[in-house]
């Protein structure tokens, strides 16, 4: 099954919409947050396991795809089938450990998705489709620019500090956090103050109307999955 | 027309120690340019060009908050009256900082962007982005991620969305500080063509080379004030030794001297046998068979974008576990961990390497020898900021200092470290005749106290000031590496200027 999903993207990607993608998002970190272990819900907790691997080879993310789905699948299994066959300390690790990766796991994932898959001006699009106010919009879609912008920071200061030899001490981990942190907040401040000015002189932020060269528009692909979801959502909230 | 008229502009601003203060960016300033007009403005930092820019394109008194008197019309309007969005239709502006000045991540939304924004029909706006990508020749930039571009593509890009829109008037504030000269080249055509197609354009700018054919008119500032106006006949009799009297960076690479005395060669060297290294994306790959770089004299690394100056710092720098190669240092041959703690590199953006709350902490912080003590330590830091200029803002916080100062106390804190090797990477991007002098000057220190010195570096003037050898680089090897005086400084010009053409030409 997975390798026909493949084929049918090689030969025309089928673009999700930014606000199903938002849907998807929404229902994957609502159903695995708060999914109970047992019954209908550890089944939907199961489909939705799922979900991440599908979205992540929709991007052509193949090994990411596949290494996080292996481990979410055996996290998943293990809450479901180790779990009560275990007591005392162990079952207590185990609950924690793949406690925390399957709760926050597959949303950080879909999220992940969105931010690499969705342009910004599609996300503006979709978001004032919606009729959000700028106000909102705005200050969100600068998120799409700010993860890789940090991550360019975040490996400069790191070089910076090995040059230094700061740092480099594991055992006083508060240091380290210290001199990261300050460097990216000056220079991210830095930033996001030059990126005002430049979006302003570009004329971002008026009541005007804006118009759009990338097309965004619900599809028969996304109406599908919408309601794959809506069902989803109502199933686990009935039972 | 552009008419500013007893313009005064101070900027609000509050000090490191919480006090604050006007400082004056531009006064009583009286000038008009000309529909059509091509002008340029150059001055030391802090002269106030870069404000004459943010007055016409609104970002003041719209965004910077200051006290404006006087006033700053835009074809009869004054800018106090219209909103900034207003003025973006009129203005387009290309900042210095090619890595800051992008809403979007995908290169083609980032150049429909401001034609969105004000409304236009997406069928125009596609027409537009084609014709402006066939025009550029810049198709293979298009849909691309801006984070994988170098800063000449990003300006480029820039320059593309304003071309796409198609404003009366274009700004541009230090476009070139971080290209190279054949994205400087390809800045310049583009230059070019706006002016043929009859735009208004003002530069504010150091280099002034790439600009010497096109200028209608010259204004040089200070203090906030115009001290001189040339008009096209007369700049282009400007010699270099008259742009050094005005304290601006010379019209031709051409007059540019060789003022430094040739040095005896050096009793050791690094040697550098078989390095190879590939980065994971693939990109900027070296392969180097051989290279020697003398100790104790200053070697300028010069190459295009892209032909592997900065992988080769990195690698000497030890930065880079995956490197393979023998690096063989007083006849010993030293791992990554151990150039590490031999190399010390001064970035090119300086905010990265500055942890502390004051400079002295800094330079304290890299003064690592354990069997000092406290005492010796601060003495020891206190003759380096003496010795750099920085005694006066030993107690102030980094983050509050100019970017000449943050850059001093970058070097103080490698000198601090007691380290034989340092790497100064393109550290005269975007400076002034004045502070590239002095940056010239403290390599010259650098270079008494017995340290090599490696630079990264496109300015000519800089090179011919304080650089012994050179290295040349292209496609990820070394193409020449030579000792710098009379028979090769030619070839550094040339290469520098643009002269051999049969490089490829993507920027």
């Amino acid at each position: 099954m997975e390798i026909a999903v493949q084929e049918v993207n090689e030969q025309r990607l089928p673009k999700i919409d930014p606000r199903t993608k938002m849907m998807l998002l929404i229902t994957v970190g609502i159903i695995m947050m708060s999914g109970k272990l047992t019954g209908v819900e550890y089944i939907l907790r199961l489909i939705c396991t799922c979900v991440p691997f599908l979205l992540l080879v929709l991007i052509k993310q193949y090994k990411a795809a596949a290494v996080s789905s292996l481990i979410l699948l055996a996290v998943v299994l293990c809450e479901g089938f180790v779990v009560p066959k275990t007591s005392g300390f162990l079952n207590l690790m185990i609950m924690i450990v793949c406690g925390v990766i399957s709760r926050f796991g597959p949303g950080y994932l879909c999220g992940w998705y969105m931010v690499r898959s969705t342009s910004v001006s599609e996300f503006i699009t979709a978001m004032e489709r919606m009729h959000f106010p700028n106000i909102i919009t705005i200050p969100m879609s600068v998120m799409f620019r700010y993860f890789p912008t940090l991550k360019e920071e975040y490996s400069s200061i790191h070089d910076a500090m090995k040059m230094r030899e700061i740092g480099q001490n594991i055992k006083n981990p508060l240091i380290y956090i210290e001199y990261i942190l300050v460097p990216i907040m000056m220079s991210t401040v830095q930033i996001a103050n030059d990126l005002s000015a430049a979006s302003l002189t570009k004329g971002l932020g008026t009541d005007g109307k804006r118009t759009h060269i990338c097309t965004v528009g619900i599809t028969a692909w996304d109406v599908a999955l919408i309601a794959v979801m809506a069902l989803m959502l109502v199933v686990f909230f009935i039972f | 027309m552009i008419e500013f008229s007893n313009t005064t502009f101070k900027y609000n601003v509050t000090r490191a120690d919480g006090v604050n203060e006007d400082i004056a960016g531009v006064r009583d300033l009286n000038f008009t340019v000309k529909d059509g007009e091509f002008v340029v403005l150059t001055g030391g930092s802090g002269c106030g060009k870069t404000t004459v820019i943010r007055l016409i394109n609104g970002l003041i008194p719209h965004f910077y908050n200051g006290e404006l008197s006087g006033t700053v019309t835009l074809n009869g309007s004054n800018i106090k009256d219209m909103s900034i969005y207003e003025i973006s239709g009129h203005v387009g502006s290309v900042f210095q900082n090619p890595r800051t000045q992008f809403f979007n991540v995908n290169t083609t939304d980032e150049m429909a962007f401001a034609a969105e924004n004000r409304g236009e029909q997406p069928e125009r706006i596609k027409t537009a982005i084609a014709s402006t990508a066939e025009k550029m020749r810049i198709e293979n930039l298009l849909d691309r991620n801006i984070f994988e571009l170098s800063g000449g593509e990003k300006q480029i890009i820039a320059c593309a969305g304003i071309n796409v829109l198609s404003p009366d008037i274009i700004v541009l504030d230090e476009p070139s500080s971080n290209l190279d000269h054949l994205a400087i080249k390809k800045l310049a055509e583009v230059l070019k063509h706006w002016k043929q197609a009859g735009k208004t354009i003002i530069v504010a700018e150091h280099r002034l080379f790439y600009l010497k054919d096109m200028t209608d008119r010259m204004i040089v500032m200070e203090n906030g004030r115009i001290k001189h106006e040339y008009d096209h006949a007369a700049l282009i009799s400007l010699t270099y030794e008259h742009c050094k009297k005005l304290g601006i960076r010379p019209l031709s690479l051409e007059g540019v001297p060789l003022e430094k005395a040739v040095e005896k060669s050096a009793a050791n060297r690094i040697e550098i046998r078989d390095l190879s290294f590939t980065y994971k994306n693939g990109r900027h790959s070296i392969n180097i068979s051989g290279l020697s770089i003398e100790e104790g004299r200053v070697t300028a690394v010069i190459g295009r974008n892209g032909a592997g100056k900065s992988t080769l710092v990195r690698n000497i720098c030890g930065l880079e576990k995956r490197c393979k190669g023998t690096f063989m240092y007083h006849g010993k041959n030293m791992r990554h961990k151990e150039r590490l703690h031999n190399c010390y590199m001064i970035m090119q953006d300086v905010n990265h390497q500055l942890f502390t709350e004051s400079v002295a902490d800094e330079v304290m912080l890299s003064i690592t020898d354990k069997k000092m003590r406290e005492e010796e330590k601060r003495k020891r830091a206190e003759e380096i900021l003496k010795a750099l200029d920085l005694s006066d803002v030993a107690e102030t916080h980094p983050m509050a200092l100019s970017g000449g100062q943050k850059q001093r106390t970058a070097i103080a804190s490698g000198i601090a470290s007691g380290k034989p090797v340092i790497i100064l990477d393109e550290p005269t991007s975007g400076l002034d005749l004045y502070h590239m002098e002095q940056v010239a000057a403290e390599t010259e220190k650098l270079k008494k106290l017995g340290k090599t010195v490696l630079i990264v570096t496109h300015d000519l003037e800089f090179i011919f000031k304080c650089c012994d050898n050179v290295v040349h680089m292209e496609n990820g090897t070394v193409k020449e590496s030579y000792r710098l005086d009379e028979t090769t400084c030619g070839k550094v010009r040339d290469f520098i200027n643009g002269k051999k053409e049969k490089e490829s030409e993507n920027v």
